[in-house]
C-alpha cells in the first residue's frame, strides 16, 4: 500500500534563507507521525507546502501514491488533507456550526444554507471520531481545548483523512493535552493519518508512531518511535545538548523589591478580575506566575505598570508607594517591562531600531530629557544594546519588523535592562522565538537576577517557569491559589493547580 | 425585564414603540401645548426622513459586516441623488432610481478599490469620497444643467395608500379607512397611536415600502445564506475564511458595492421623491446619520431601522415645528428616558453611568422648565447626541464586526 504522504527532495527558498533544503518525508497511512525541530527548523514551511499555502521550489509530493501539485489549500482539501493551525482560525461571533461549515456550506437553490443538513453531517463526523461539541454555541464562549476540537472537526467535516496539527499543544495545559491525545488516538482508530508538529519531546514520545527530526531546513533523522529517548531527539534537534533554563544558586536577598498588598482590580462591569492579591518579590529573586491565560495575569501586570486602575490595595517599589503614579512615573521609578505581545505593545514595527530602543524611556537620559529627544544619544545607546545583547541586525536603521522574533525580543530586553531598572516584568519572554535566542534570553534574565533585580516572570512554558523561578505562584480566576517551590514541583502538578484540579490549603503569600 | 427579553423581537419592538408613544402622549397631554408629537404629518415626515437614513445605514451594514468602515456613505448618497435625478429626468422615475443605485454603487466600487485592493485607510478613503462626490456632482450639474447646484424638476412616481389601513383603492373600489376612523374618535392614546400609524400607511412612496421590506430580506440574506455567512467572515476573521478557500477580496468588494448601491437608492429617493429635483446640500448629512443609525442598531437590520425611525422622528417633528414648541416638549421626553437609563444603570450597580444619566436628565429638565422653545440646531444635533448616549451607556452591548477596519492582505493570515 502506498504511503499516505511521500515528499521527496522538497526545497523552498526565501530571500536570503533556505527554509527547506531537500527534505524527504514519508508518512504511512493510519499513523501518528511527529515532526520535531526547533523554531526556524523549517517545520511550518514544510507544512504550508503540504497544505498548498506555498508552492515548493523543487521536489515532488505524492498523496496515496499519486503525484500532486497544490495551488491553494482548496486543492489540498480536495485530496483529503486538512490542517489545524497553531493560531485558531475561528470567528468568535459565529456559532460552532457556522465556523465548521464555512467554505463548504451545503446549500439549496439561491445559496440558502441547509442548516439542518449541515448539523446532521457535523453530528455524524463528531460521532465517528468521538468528539463532542454543541454546534449552536458561540465560539467566544468556548475554552481553548474546545476551540481546538472545533478546528479538528472543521477539518474532518471536509472529509480530510490526513490531518496536520501545527503545534497543537502549545496553547493547552497538561490536562487538556491529555484530552487532545485521547482524541488523536480515537481519530487514528477511525482511520485518520495525523502529522503532528511539536517540539516538546515528552509529548512527541508519548503520542507518535514515527518521528522525523528537522534541523536548519534539513531532514536529520526519520525513525519509528521505538526505543528512542528524549535525549536522543534533543541532540538530533539542536545538534548538541539542549540548553535548559536552570538557574544557579540562590541570589535572593532580604530587601523587598516589589510589594503588592491586597490589590484588587475590577473590569468595566465592576467585577473583580484580580482579587486581593498580595505578593512580595525580593531583590535578586525571580517570582514565576503560572496560570492558564486569562486568569488575571495580564491584569496584574497592568496594575503594576499602571495601565489599569487599582481598586483596592497598594503597590510599592523599593519602599516607594507607586499605587497612584502615572505609567511614566512608574517607569522612571525603575520598572522594566517585557510585554506579552511584542508586536502590539513592545515595538513600533515600522519604526527604526533606534527609535524603538527609546520606547518607554524617552524622557530619560541618554534618549532624551523631559521635552526633547536626543538623537545621537538614542543612536549610540541603541548601538550599545545591539552589541551587548547580541541583536543581530545589519544596522540600527532597519525597521523593527525586519528582525526575527528572537532578535526583536533581545532588543526589548536590552532596552529594559540597560535602563537600570529595579524591577523587571517579563511576560512570556521566550514565546515564539528560536532555541538559540531562548537561551540568550534566559541568560539575560539570570544575569539581571544576579545583579539584584526583582523579577516577575509570567510564562506558559512550565519548564521555563520551573527552571528559572526562585518561587512560583499559581493564579486562577484572578486569585493566587498556590505557592510552590520550583525544585519540588513538576509541570503536571502545576497544571493541576492551574486548572483548579488541585488546591492548596492556604495561598497566603509572603 | 427578563420576561421582556424572552419575547421574540417582532413582539418586543412594537411593545417598545407603544411605550414610546405612551410617553409622547403623556407629555403632550399634560405638559405641553403642542399636538405635533403624535400627528399624522409628524410620522409621515418621520418616514420620509428615515428612509434615506435607513438605506444609507443598511448600506453601511453590508460594508461593515464585510469589515470595511464606510464613512463615505454620505458621498455615495450624494452620487445617488445626482444620478437619480439625471436618470429620472431622462428616463422616468423608475429607471431614475435604478441609475441612482448604480451611481452610488460606483462610489462604493471606488471605496472598495481604495480600501480592499490598495489597503488605503478606510476613513481616509471614505472622507475622500465625501469630498469628491459633491465636487463631481457640482461639475456635472454645471455641464448638463447650466447650474452648479440645481437640476430641473424630476419625475416622481405615484404614492399610494395602503388597503384597509389607509383607505387605499383597488380599481374603482375604495377600501375602508380603518385608522382614520379610529383617529377620528379622539380616544386618548389609542387615537394617537392610529394617527402616527396613518402617517406610515397613507401617501406612501413605493421606495419606503421597499426599504421596509429590506429589513427581513437583509436579515435572511446575512444569517441564512451562504453569501451572508461569507460576508460576515470577511468582517469577523478574514484569515479564517481565506484558509477555507473563500475569496475574501470578492466578498469585501460585493459588500462595499452593495453598500454604495443602497446609499445611492437613498440619495435617488431624496432627489426624485422628496425634493423633486437635485439640489446640492439636500443630502443634509443623512449618510452620516445612517452610519450613526448603524451603530445605534448594533449592526443589525432591524436595529438600523429603529435608529433611522428615531432620528427621522426628531427631524420630521422639527420640520413643521416653526415655533420650536414640539422640539421643546421632546426635552421632557429626554428627561424621562435619561431617568430610566439612570435607574437601569443603578440596578446594574454602574454608579458612574447612573450619575451621568442623572446629571444629563436634570440638565434636560432644567432646560425644559426654563425655556419656552428650543433653537433649531437642537433637533439637528439630537441624532448625534442619541448615538453618543448609546455609546456611553450601552457600549458593552454593541458588537461590531471583529475585524472591522483592519487591512486584509491575501496570503497573510
Amino acid at each position: 500500500m502506498a504511503p499516505a504522504i511521500e515528499l521527496t527532495g522538497i526545497t523552498k527558498r526565501f530571500p536570503g534563507v533556505v527554509a527547506n533544503d531537500n527534505i524527504n518525508l514519508t508518512v504511512e497511512k493510519g499513523e501518528i507521525h511527529a515532526i520535531c525541530g526547533e523554531n526556524g527548523a523549517g517545520k511550518s514551511t514544510l507544512m504550508k507546502i503540504l497544505y498548498g499555502m506555498q508552492p515548493p521550489d523543487e521536489g515532488t509530493m505524492k498523496v496515496h501514491g499519486d503525484v500532486v501539485e497544490f495551488g491553494s489549500p482548496t486543492d489540498a482539501i480536495d485530496r483529503g488533507i486538512g490542517m489545524v493551525h497553531q493560531h485558531f482560525m475561528l470567528a468568535d461571533q459565529l456559532t460552532v456550526l457556522e465556523n465548521v461549515i464555512l467554505g463548504a456550506e451545503p446549500t439549496a437553490a439561491g445559496g440558502v444554507i441547509k442548516f439542518s443538513e449541515a448539523e446532521a453531517h457535523l453530528a455524524r463526523v463528531a460521532e465517528d471520531y468521538g468528539l463532542t461539541i454543541d454546534p449552536d454555541d458561540m465560539v467566544e464562549t468556548l475554552e481553548v481545548g474546545e476551540r481546538q476540537r472545533v478546528e479538528i472537526i472543521k477539518v474532518l467535516y471536509r472529509g480530510a483523512e490526513i490531518l496536520i496539527l501545527d503545534e497543537p499543544t502549545a496553547v493547552l495545559v497538561p490536562q487538556e493535552v491529555e484530552a487532545l491525545f485521547e482524541n488523536m488516538r480515537e481519530l487514528k482508530e477511525g482511520g485518520a493519518t495525523i502529522i503532528f508538529i511539536d517540539h516538546k519531546l515528552d509529548e512527541v514520545l508519548e503520542i507518535s508512531d514515527s518521528i522525523t527530526v528537522l534541523r536548519h531546513g534539513k531532514t536529520v533523522a526519520s525513525m519509528p518511535n521505538d526505543g528512542v529517548t528524549a535525549h536522543d531527539l534533543a541532540e538530533l534537534m539542536v545538534g548538541s545538548e539542549l540548553p535548559t533554563p536552570e538557574t544557579a544558586e540562590s541570589t535572593v536577598t532580604e530587601r523587598v523589591g516589589l510589594d503588592i498588598s491586597a490589590v484588587t482590580v475590577v473590569d468595566d462591569d465592576r467585577r473583580p478580575v484580580i482579587e486581593n492579591i498580595s505578593l512580595r518579590i525580593h531583590e535578586g529573586e525571580i517570582l514565576g506566575i503560572a496560570g492558564v491565560e486569562g486568569n488575571g495575569q495580564s491584569e496584574l501586570v497592568d496594575a503594576i505598570i499602571g495601565t489599569a486602575a487599582v481598586t483596592a490595595g497598594s503597590i510599592s517599589l523599593q519602599g516607594l508607594d507607586i499605587t497612584n503614579l502615572s505609567v511614566r512615573k512608574r517607569r522612571e521609578a525603575g520598572i522594566g517591562y517585557v510585554p506579552e505581545d511584542r508586536h502590539h505593545e513592545g515595538l513600533m514595527l515600522d519604526a527604526p531600531l533606534w527609535e524603538n530602543a527609546a520606547l518607554g524611556h524617552q524622557t530619560q537620559a541618554p534618549y532624551g530629557s523631559r521635552w526633547l529627544m536626543n538623537r545621537s544619544g538614542m543612536r549610540s545607546q541603541t548601538e550599545t544594546i545591539k552589541d551587548e545583547f547580541d541583536v543581530r541586525t545589519p544596522n540600527i536603521d532597519v525597521s523593527a519588523h525586519a528582525l526575527s522574533g528572537g532578535n526583536q525580543q533581545k532588543l526589548i530586553i536590552g532596552r529594559e535592562l540597560t535602563a537600570d531598572p529595579s524591577l523587571l516584568i517579563a511576560a512570556h519572554p521566550t514565546r515564539g522565538i528560536d532555541v538559540g535566542a531562548q537561551a540568550a534570553v534566559w541568560e539575560q534574565i539570570r544575569d539581571a537576577r544576579a545583579a539584584g533585580l526583582a523579577t516577575l516572570l509570567i510564562s506558559a512554558d512550565l519548564d521555563e517557569l520551573i527552571g528559572l523561578s526562585d518561587s512560583i505562584v499559581v493564579m486562577l480566576r484572578g486569585r493566587l491559589v498556590a505557592r510552590l517551590q520550583p525544585d519540588e514541583v513538576t509541570p503536571r502538578d502545576l497544571g493541576a493547580y492551574m486548572t483548579g484540579a488541585a488546591t492548596q490549603e492556604t495561598a497566603e503569600v509572603h | 425585564m427578563k420576561a421582556l427579553n424572552d419575547l421574540p423581537a417582532w413582539i418586543r419592538w412594537p411593545l417598545y414603540a407603544l411605550a414610546g408613544i405612551m410617553l409622547l402622549t403623556l407629555v403632550q397631554t399634560f405638559f405641553s401645548d403642542t399636538e405635533r408629537l403624535t400627528q399624522v404629518s409628524t410620522s409621515r415626515e418621520m418616514l420620509r426622513w428615515a428612509v434615506p437614513i435607513f438605506l444609507a445605514g443598511l448600506g453601511g451594514l453590508f460594508s461593515e459586516r464585510a469589515g470595511v468602515v464606510n464613512i463615505g456613505l454620505e458621498g455615495m448618497l450624494i452620487l445617488g441623488m445626482w444620478f437619480g435625478a439625471w436618470g429620472s429626468i431622462n428616463y422616468g422615475p423608475w429607471i431614475g432610481l435604478l441609475i441612482g443605485v448604480l451611481g452610488g454603487a460606483l462610489g462604493g466600487l471606488l471605496h472598495a478599490v481604495a480600501t480592499v485592493t490598495f489597503n488605503v485607510d478606510h476613513i481616509i478613503s471614505g472622507v475622500a469620497i465625501n469630498i469628491l462626490a459633491p465636487a463631481i456632482t457640482r461639475y456635472l450639474s454645471d455641464e448638463l444643467w447650466a447650474s452648479p447646484t440645481t437640476s430641473p424638476s424630476t419625475e416622481t412616481p405615484d404614492k399610494i395608500d395602503l388597503l384597509f389601513l389607509g383607505g387605499g383603492n383597488i380599481g374603482e373600489w375604495e377600501s375602508p379607512d380603518l385608522l382614520l376612523s379610529i383617529a377620528e374618535r379622539e380616544w386618548w392614546f389609542i387615537s394617537d397611536v392610529s394617527q402616527l400609524l396613518r402617517g406610515l400607511v397613507t401617501n406612501v412612496h413605493w421606495v419606503s415600502i421597499m426599504a421596509l421590506a429590506l429589513v427581513p430580506v437583509t436579515t435572511w440574506l446575512i444569517w441564512r445564506t451562504r453569501f451572508g455567512l461569507r460576508l460576515r467572515i470577511a468582517g469577523e476573521n478574514p484569515g479564517a475564511g481565506a484558509t477555507q478557500g473563500i475569496d475574501i477580496i470578492r466578498y469585501k468588494y460585493l459588500g462595499v458595492i452593495i453598500s454604495g448601491g443602497l446609499a445611492g437608492l437613498g440619495g435617488a429617493f431624496i432627489s426624485t421623491e422628496l425634493s423633486g429635483l437635485f439640489q446640492g446640500g439636500n443630502s443634509a448629512g443623512r449618510g452620516f446619520i445612517g452610519l450613526a443609525a448603524l451603530i445605534f442598531g448594533n449592526w443589525r437590520p432591524g436595529g438600523v431601522l429603529v435608529g433611522a425611525l428615531l432620528f427621522g422622528y426628531v427631524f420630521g417633528l422639527d420640520l413643521k415645528d416653526l415655533d420650536g414648541t414640539a422640539s421643546h416638549a421632546l426635552l421632557l421626553v429626554n428627561t424621562v428616558i435619561l431617568a430610566g437609563v439612570g435607574a437601569w444603570a443603578l440596578t446594574k450597580r454602574r454608579t458612574t453611568d447612573a450619575i451621568l444619566a442623572g446629571l444629563l436628565g436634570v440638565g434636560a429638565f432644567v432646560w425644559w422648565i426654563s425655556a419656552e422653545t428650543v433653537p433649531d440646531w437642537w433637533s439637528n444635533i439630537l441624532p448625534y447626541v442619541l448615538v453618543l448616549l448609546v455609546l456611553v451607556f450601552f457600549s458593552q452591548r454593541l458588537r461590531m464586526p471583529a475585524a472591522l477596519g483592519q487591512p486584509f492582505r491575501k496570503g497573510e493570515t
